[in-house]
This record gives structure tokens, sequence and C-alpha cells, in this order.
């Protein structure tokens, strides 16, 4: 009987194990990649040059990091995006003082024309990087400050060594800008690859038909055996956001990889229904007012103080989102990154008071201790840009309107703004904040006093000195109380910036698109090795 | 009369290189430059010791007249230099935009002068009739609509009615007739309605001026079958205006039709222009004025021929 | 027709007082061109829009008003309101004054330079002529949008520098028109005869060149009136003409109102709407007026 009682049991059991792993093994089925099919995708503006290591712009990264591999990358799972992986990097290893980062780099890795990819090639690269020899361009050397020297001991070795220890130094190499270029041709010609494509990415240039398009095709020596799982992509140039939409809308284009309007997305999903998936993140962008610290009446930090404490973030953050491309309130740091200061904490800064009453009767309080008699009138500064500095600009103007400041707004067009703002030729303006990862070390520097993007002008010893604290401090608690102490500084006691509202990136696409993760910069996760259509 | 055309001949150049001066020194008054712009992208930061390094591999170190020497030596040899933001040779760049954007220009000018012909005719010969009015109605309406409202119109409603887009990318009419209508021919519809707006206009109006000359008025007294002959004798002295507006109108499709190409997303002239100017690319910039200016002093030349051909009293100078 | 064009204007011209004469052409003018009265009377409203847009506009047209965005035309809002909650009948009602101010000033002040350099080059001849009308035909040679955009891109955004980028392309073009209308007097006999008898320049000028060309001038003006308005639509729309928060119709179709297109027409539609009710009453009205003042149509 108890033979019986066990014969069944262990055949229920054995059934049910087999119905989960059926389950399972038929659900991951459904998730399997697919082979074959094209991308197609829009871009909004086309590459000025094809050398990443000099352009700084998402019209080159969109259509040719396909073709290229950098030493390290962002974890393009990783929707946080400040998770390091290698590429081209196997693995790594640092020294105990923290001065020097050794790479081990994969085996049987080809560059697309067939030669092999050795440690050479990433030297010579990072060479032109960060030591650029003269009439050459590189946009990133300041950012590797720290680096002494770049070694290649041997064929599968690279080593850098720093000059002081750097926290932030793998985040840093994990740049999409740093693609790997063949040494043999730099050494003939540092300007070639402004003109050429040569990488060792997982698709081959095709074509590029100016103004129209940028074909690449499967590389099928790719290092990752299996990948990519695409026959090819097809980049569309279409400057027009409603040409983009209807791209998108017409089921001409799967994608477009910088972001959408949140009209533009519900208009897809109200036509494509589920044809189309949403992601959304928050976007590791944002905008703030800059203050002439030379000008009257904006060197009184009561001014200032008065013009943040006039803002009602919250309810911006409530009703915003609906018409722009901005979600959330935030600090110095993308809200919910590893050093992002929590609400509570933020509540109690400047400008962040969740009674805007009392943050709006202080700041009028403010400007008439300082003198600055009501219906007081200045200009403020803004880039032509629809998104979002356009719906920005209405909306500081309109709060500023509630504490008594008359502001007229200035539209300068792009190709004028930075000789204005490098020039300091403005009372207030719109300034931006744009990263590829979120790390204090690389978003906070251009407060920094001797900062070329300090453009208000504000000398503060006091925050140099926490800056370089934070930067070299081991500990993250250590670094996070630094870090808050940066931010009360810079926001609430001497408010040397305001921030607005966080960008939000939504990416409406096409729902055959698989295999790709949303992060919080537009410049990652695109050499789409890991992307596949479902049909 | 060949004096005469050859005075107009010679007057071309002249207009040439003043089109060449003043463009050549007004980009060069607008403030920033491709430099500047290059290097500072979306995040606004690079040295100025950088920038000036680059400045001198553009030239823009030289003085003015300089630079515009270098420029002007090398037109004879059809050497329009290399776009200042890409590098690539200008004529790569513009050639295939202005295919496009001469073909939106000839099938906009057929369509705008196969609305204007018959509806200028018709308004004439029925003068201050509904027939006239509405006529009149219908081709002001074509001016009056903003072309990107139109445009944006247009889009919408393939979408929403016809479920259906255009073609986004751009394929020449010699590799895929079908293709390359589907795309071209509703901006060709849209601009070419507003242009057969004046062309209406001119038409009636020149038609109207005939008709009311004296021997129109003695074939009508004389009768119908008269007047039929006439009428076609009256058109074709009337035809002399309506050609100089269309003619005129058409060098202005090339390179005028900004807002139009950017609805409708056309890779064209018009943004090319836009990019360029955005861009400070002064190579860019030069070489499309002198182009879009070729285009309207030859057009005019043309005219001028046209008019010295069909007028007696140029004709028999 | 022509018996009872002959007719009016006797009437007209046997009236008595200046005013009433004007009056009964007015009324002639009425009668005989209908269109062109239409278009007459919606300008007319248009202006009156315009100056009292104060007490007409039902709010405040830069008013933020995060609960009411994009509602639908309603009891409170006639013409719905914006992605900012801003009325939009309010904001169209402002909007005219733009559209009128830059309309009015870049058309007015390209006409009469234009007009100016036209009479000038045909009254005096010879090397003036030729050299002004080079300079003329090397500034016709520019798309007016592309000559406006490189002069907003100097001077930079704001209203008057707006109407200075408009102003600036129509010069030449008046210039033309005006040259060959003056050329067909200047042929005349008694500008000669004039000259022979000693009277100076100006006296020439201004005593029988311009009256003739004032009809020209006029039709000239309303054509230029609705390009200006079209001209600041396009360049708004692209972003370097007038800038928010301030009301103006092409302002207005631009960015939210394309985005919005299909969850709230009303933010580009009404905008859309008065700008080709604009154009087109100044061409009506333009149109007619070429009609009733040019000698060669006249049937008399």
């Amino acid at each position: 009987m108890r033979h019986r009682r066990i014969g069944i049991l262990s055949s229920l059991v054995i059934a049910v194990l087999a119905l989960t792993v059926g389950w399972t093994v038929s659900a991951v089925a459904q998730d399997k990649p697919r082979s074959g099919g094209e991308l197609v995708f829009v871009v909004p503006s086309e590459p000025p040059s094809y050398d990443a290591h000099r352009e700084e712009t998402f019209g080159v990264i969109h259509p040719m990091a396909p073709h290229y591999s950098t030493l390290l990358k962002v974890d393009p799972f990783d929707k946080t995006g400040t998770k390091p992986v290698g590429d081209l990097a196997e693995s790594w290893t640092i020294s105990k003082d923290g001065m020097t980062y050794t790479f081990k780099l994969r085996q049987g890795v080809k560059f697309h024309d067939g030669s092999p990819m050795t440690s050479k090639d990433v030297k010579a690269s990072y060479d032109k990087i960060i030591f650029p020899p003269t009439g050459v361009v590189s946009l990133r050397k300041s950012a590797y400050r720290a680096v002494e020297a770049v070694e290649a001991p041997d064929p599968q070795t690279v080593r850098f060594k720093l000059k002081w220890p750097e926290g932030s130094f793998l985040l840093n190499l994990a740049s999409p800008w740093n693609w790997i270029y063949k040494a043999d041709i730099l050494a003939k010609d540092m300007h070639w690859y402004e003109k050429n494509v040569m990488g060792t990415g997982p698709f081959k240039f095709v074509e590029h038909v100016k103004g129209s398009h940028w074909v690449g095709k499967k590389n099928p020596d790719y290092w990752d055996k299996g990948k990519p799982y695409l026959d090819g992509y097809r980049a569309i140039f279409i400057s027009s956001s409603s040409a983009q939409v209807a791209a998108v809308r017409g089921e001409r284009a799967h994608i477009q990889f910088r972001g959408f309007t949140p009209a533009d997305r519900d208009g897809l999903v109200q036509a494509l229904g589920n044809k189309i998936t949403v992601q959304e993140s928050p976007w590791d962008c944002i905008l703030m007012v800059a203050m002439n610290h030379h000008r009257k009446p904006f060197d009184d930090k009561r001014v200032r103080r008065a013009m943040t404490l006039a803002l009602d973030r919250y309810e911006a953050s409530r009703n915003l989102p609906k018409i722009a491309i901005v979600k959330e309130v935030a600090g110095i740091q993308v809200p919910g990154t590893p050093f992002a200061t929590p609400p509570e904490e933020l509540a109690k800064l400047a400008g962040y008071w969740k009674d805007i009453n009392a943050s709006r009767t202080e700041a009028r309080k403010l400007l008439k201790e300082a003198g600055v008699p009501d219906g007081f009138s200045f200009t403020f500064k803004n880039r032509g840009i629809p998104q979002p500095y356009e719906p920005l600009g209405i909306w500081l103007i309109d709060q500023w309107r509630q504490i008594g400041l008359n502001v007229k707004q200035e539209i300068i067009e792009a190709s004028a703004y930075y000789p204005m703002l490098k020039r300091a030729d403005f009372e207030t303006t719109m300034d931006f904040q744009c990263g590829f990862i979120v790390e204090p070390d690389l978003d906070l520097p251009r407060f920094l006093s001797d900062s070329d993007a300090n453009y208000g002008k504000s000398g503060d010893k006091v925050l140099d000195d926490l800056y370089n604290r934070q930067a070299r401090a081991t500990d993250p608690e250590e670094r996070k109380k630094i870090l808050r102490a940066f931010e009360k500084r810079l926001l609430d006691e001497e408010v040397h910036s305001m921030m607005t509202l966080q960008w939000n990136r939504i990416i409406p696409h096409s729902s055959k698109v698989k295999g790709w993760t949303i992060t919080p910069s537009h410049y990652l996760n695109n050499q789409l090795d890991t992307v596949w259509l479902s049909e | 009369m060949w004096k005469y055309l050859l005075k107009r001949f010679l007057l071309m150049f002249p207009t040439l290189i003043g089109v060449a001066i003043v463009t050549f020194v007004l980009i060069r008054v607008i403030p920033g430059d491709v430099v500047e712009l290059r290097l500072s992208g979306e995040r606004g930061a690079a040295s100025e010791e950088l920038i000036q390094q680059e400045r001198v591999r553009f030239g823009l170190d030289q003085p003015i007249w300089k630079q515009f020497a270098t420029w002007i030596a090398g037109m004879p040899r059809l050497d329009f230099g290399t776009s200042m933001w890409t590098g690539s040779p200008i004529w790569d760049e513009i050639k295939l935009r202005f295919a496009l954007s001469l073909q939106v220009a000839v099938m906009a000018t057929v369509v705008a002068v196969t609305l204007a012909v018959p509806l200028g005719l018709l308004a004439a010969l029925k003068q201050d009739t509904w027939v006239d009015y509405g006529v009149r109605i219908f081709s002001i309406a074509g001016l009056a609509v903003p072309s990107f409202w139109l445009g944006i119109l247009f889009i919408l409603a393939f979408l929403i009615i016809f479920k259906w887009l255009p073609p986004m990318v751009y394929t020449p009419f010699w590799v895929s007739p079908w293709q390359n209508m589907q795309q071209l021919i509703w901006p060709a519809l849209a601009v070419g309605y507003r242009y057969s707006a004046v062309a209406t206009r001119m038409t009636r109006s020149a038609m109207l001026e005939v008709l009311r000359e004296d021997y129109v008025r003695t074939a009508r007294a004389k009768g119908l079958a008269h007047r039929l002959i006439l009428i076609r004798h009256a058109l074709k002295n009337a035809m002399l205006p309506v050609l100089t507006v269309i003619a005129i109108e058409f060098a202005f499709l090339i390179g005028g039709l900004v807002v139009t190409e950017q609805v409708f997303n056309l890779n064209g002239i018009g943004l090319l222009f836009v990019q360029a100017v955005a861009h400070r690319d002064y190579t860019l910039i030069q070489a499309l004025v002198m182009l879009v200016a070729g285009i309207f002093i030859l057009v005019n030349f043309f005219m001028d021929v046209m008019y010295a051909w069909l007028d007696p009293r140029i004709r028999y100078r | 027709m022509a018996i009872n064009a002959r007719a009016d204007l006797a009437t007209a011209t046997a009236e008595p007082t200046s005013s009433a004469r004007w009056w009964v052409a007015v009324r002639a003018f009425a009668r005989r061109r209908t269109l062109g009265a239409v278009g007459a009377v919606v300008v007319l409203i248009m202006i009156v829009v315009a100056i009292f847009a104060g007490p007409l506009a039902p709010y405040d047209p830069l008013a933020v008003d995060f609960g009411a965005m994009l509602t639908r035309p309603n009891a409170a809002h006639w013409l719905g309101t914006d992605a900012f909650g801003r009325d939009v009948l309010s904001r169209l009602i402002y909007g005219s004054r733009t559209a009128l101010l830059v309309g009015f000033g870049a058309a007015l002040l390209g006409a009469t330079l234009g007009a100016v350099l036209g009479v000038g080059s045909a009254y005096f001849g010879g090397r003036v002529d030729l050299y002004l009308q080079r300079l003329m035909d090397v500034f016709l040679s520019f798309p007016l949008i592309i000559l406006a955009l490189a002069l907003v891109a100097i001077l930079g955004n704001s209203i008057p520098n707006l109407i200075m980028a408009i102003t600036v392309p129509m010069i030449p073009r008046a210039a033309l028109v005006i040259r060959s209308s003056s050329l067909t007097i200047r042929e005349m006999p008694y500008v000669d005869a004039a000259r022979a008898a000693g009277f100076g320049h100006a006296r020439i000028i201004l005593r029988h060149m311009l009256p003739n060309v004032v009809a020209p001038y006029l039709i000239m003006l309303t054509a230029f009136l609705s390009q200006a308005i079209l001209a600041e639509a396009s360049l708004s729309f692209l972003g370097l003409g007038v800038q928010e928060p301030t009301a103006a119709w092409g302002l207005m179709l631009r960015g939210a109102a394309v985005d919005f297109a299909e969850a709230a027409p009303w933010m580009g539609l009404f905008p859309g709407l008065s700008i080709s009710l604009a154009v087109f009453a100044f061409n009506l009205f333009g149109d007619s007026l070429r009609d009733a003042l040019d000698p060669k149509l006249r049937t008399l």
C-alpha cells in the first residue's frame, strides 16, 4: 500500500516537475531570440564626421556605434545604466593602491577587414583620446587627467597607470565614445577615421547616403558567437519630429533611440494599440537656470534664492509630464541612482519646500530686502529647441511672475548659444547637462570655479573643496555625506544654480523589437548586438 | 535685338559677383562659427586653444579678402570646395537634394500651370459673375493657407483616414518612378496649388487687359466665330506676362520651400540651406546661394530673351 | 456693366461735399466689388480687435492654468485651451495685435522704402538706375525666407528685428514694381517739359510721378501685408520669429500644436484659420482695389 502511495506521489511530483519545466521551456522558447530581419530606425540628425573621439552628438552614436567595440561598456540590460561590463575586455584587476588597472582582452577578435585586434590597437586608440598629437581633436581628453600612461605589455593585456586613485575610473572608461580603432591605420593617418569606418563591432558598414540613410550589415566574424541576431540595420535621417512619429506610426520604422514626447507616445498607443511597446526611464539630462554672478542683481544671493523659491517643482512634476519630456523633481543626481538625495532630505532645500505659499512669501521678502522692486524686468535666454526647453521656459517665466518678476524670454539660435554662454552675455539663461553615465565625478565638475562650463562664473572655493573631498572619498557613506553638503551649498545656501525637473526618456517602439532595454542615457545601448525582431 | 540681348547677358555677371560678395560678407557677420559649433555639441565645453587650432585648419583665421580670393579662384575650375561641417565635397552634398528640389519645382509648376491657365481664362471671360468670384476665392485660398499647416493636415489626413504614409526616403525617378511619385506628388500638389494663385490672377488680369483691346472689341461686334479665333490670338498675347510670373516663381521654388520640406520630410535644398546656416557652414551656404541665385538670374535672362523675341517693340530696335 | 460704372461715378462726382463723395464712392465700390468689400470688412474687424484686445479678451493670454490643460472648446473657454491651460481665444485676439504690428510695420516700411528707390531709379535713370537695379537684383536672388533667416541670425530675436528681417527682402520687390510704373510716367512728355522749365527734381517727383504710382503702391501694399503676415507665421513656426510666451499666430502653430494635432486639434486649427482669413481678406481687398484703380481696367 505504502509503495503504491509513494508511487502515486512520485508520479505526481514528476508530473508537476515536467509541467513546470515544460512551461518554463516554452516561455523561454518564446523569448528565444530569432535571427534575421533588418531593424529600421530613425535618427534626428546626421553625423558631422565619423570619428567619435571628436564628436559629441547622438547623431554619431546611433548610426555608427554598431560598427565598433569599446574596451568596457555600460551593461545594456541594467536599467540604472551604472554598471560597467567588459566589451573587448574579458576581465580586469585593480591594484591595491587603486593606481593600476590591468585588462585582459578577448581572444580572436577581428576587425572588419579580417586583421586581428590586439592590445596595441587599444593602446593606440586610448593614446589618441588621452594624449592626442597636435592637430588632432579629442573632446574627452580632460576626463582622463588622472591617467599617467597606457601600456600594452603583451598582445592580450592593456594596463592603465594613474597619477592618483580615482573611484569612478572604470565607469569613465565605459564611455560609449571610446571606440577602438586599428593601430596600423592610426599610425599612417590620424584623421582617417573622420571619413572612414573600420571597427570590430557586430555590424559592418555598407553605405551612407547623405541626408538620407545609413546601412549596416551583420558581421559574421563577430567575437560573440550567435550575435548579432539581426541581418542588418538601416538608420533613416529625419529631422522633423512629427515626420519621425509618422514613420513609426506608419510602420515604416521600428524605433527611434532618442526619445519621443508624451503626446507622441499617447498618439502612437492610441493608433497602434499593442503593436507598440513603451519603455520609459529617467533621463540623464537636466536643465538648470544659470545666473550671471557678475551682473546686478544676480550677484546678490538673496535674489538668486528668491528665484528658486518661486518655483513650485512638485506642481510642475504633476503637470508638465503630460506635455513635456520632464518628470521627476531632482537635485544634483538622477533620482533613483546610488548618490541621489532621498525626497524627504531634498524637501529641506530652498525651492523644494512642500508649502509653496510659504516659499513664495519668503521669496518676496528676500526680493524686498535686496531692493528689487515689484515688476522688476530682466531677460532669460533660452535655446530654441521645442522639447523640453520651450515648455520649461514658459513655466519658469510664469512661476517668476508669481513673485512679481517680469521676465522677457529671448531665444538664441543654437549656433549662437555657446558663444553667448562663453562670453557670459546673459542675465539669466537656460543651462543644461547631459551625461552618458550617472556619476558625481562626471556630473559635478561644471560647478567648479575653474570649469569652462561654469557659465554663471560663480567662484566658490568651499564648493571646490567639497568636490575634491568627495572625489577622493573611498567609503560610499562618507561620500554621500559630502555630496549632501555639496548639494546644500550649491542649491540652498549660495544658489549658484537651480535645477528644474529631470528629463524623462520615452521610447515607444514597435513590439517586434526585442532585446533592447532602455537606460537613462540615449548614448548607451546602441550597439544593437542584443536586439532581435520577433517576426 | 542682339545688342539688347548681349547687354542683358553681360549684366548677369556683375549680379552674380554682387550676390557672391553680399553672401560672403553677410554670413560672416552672423555670430558664431562652424568650429565652435562642432566642438561644443550637446555638452558645450571645449577649450579655447582647441577651437583656435581647428580654425586654422579651415582657413578661418585668414583675413576676409584672402578667404574670398581663395574661394573665387576655385570657381572657374568648378571647384566649390568642401563642406566645413562634414568635410565632403560640396557637389556630393548637393546633388541628391538638388535633384529632388528640381523635380518638386518642375512638378509644382506643371500643377500650377494646369490650374492657372484654364481658371484664369474662365474668370476673365466671365468677369464679375459667380464663376469669377469662385475662381478668385479658390486661388486666393491657395495663397492664404500657410503651407506648413496644409502639410500637417495632409499627413494627418493620410494617417487617420487612409492609414497610409508616403515613403520617407527619396528614390530618384529613374530608379523607381512609382516610389518616387508616391513621395513627391503630395508636396508638388500643395506647392503647385499655392503658386497657381499668383499665376491665375496674372492670367485673369492679362486676359482682361487683352480682351479690352480694340481689335477684340471689333471682333466681338462681328460675331461669335471671329471671337473664338481672336480669343486664341488674345491668349497668345496675354501669355507673356503670365510666363514671366511662372518663370520667376519657378526660380523661387528651388531653395524657397524650407517649411514645406520640413513638413513633408523632403531631403531638399531648402532644408539643406537651413541646416547650413545653423551650422555656419560657409562653403556650403555660399555654394547654395550661388546655385539658387544662378538659377534665378538665368531664368530672368531667359525671360529677357523671350520678351525680346515676342515683343516687336524690342525685336525691331 | 460699363454703363452702370459710368452712372455710379457720375453720381459720385455730382455730390457737393468731399466726405459725401467719398462715402458714395465706398458704397459704389461695395456694390460693384462685393468680394473686395468683404475683404475690407474683415480687415477692419481685425484692426478693431487688435486695438481693443484688452477689453475683448476674456482671459490674460499669458495666464498658465495647470488645472485646465488641453480642454476642448466649452462655455468657459470658447475656443479651448492650449498645453499650458492658456485660453486660445484670448491668445488669438492678442495674436492679431502681433500679426498686424509685424504685418503693417514690415509692409509699410518695405513698400515705402522700395517705392522711394523705385521712383528714384526710374527718374534719374542712367548710371543710378543701372547700379540700383543690379543691387536690387542681387537681393532679389535670395529666397525670401533664407534672407529673413540670415537677418534674424544676425540681429537676434525680437519684434523690431523681426520686422526688419521681413522688410529687407520686400524692398527690392517693391522697387521693381514701382520702378516699372514710374518708367511709364518718366517717358511722358510733360516730365521733360517740366525739367526744361527748370523745375527741381523734388518738385517733379512729388507733383508728377508720385501721384501716378499711388495706385500700384496701394495694391502692392495689400499684397505685402498678406506676405508679411505669412512670413511672420513661417518664421515663428521655424522658431525664428516672435518668442514665447508672447501670443502670436505662427507661434501658436508650432510645438505643442503639432504634437497634439490629433488629440487637441483646436490648438492648431484656430490660429491656422486666423492666418488664412487675414491673408485672404487682404488679398481680396487688394485684388478689388487693383481692379478699381488700374486705369487700364477702368471701364470708362
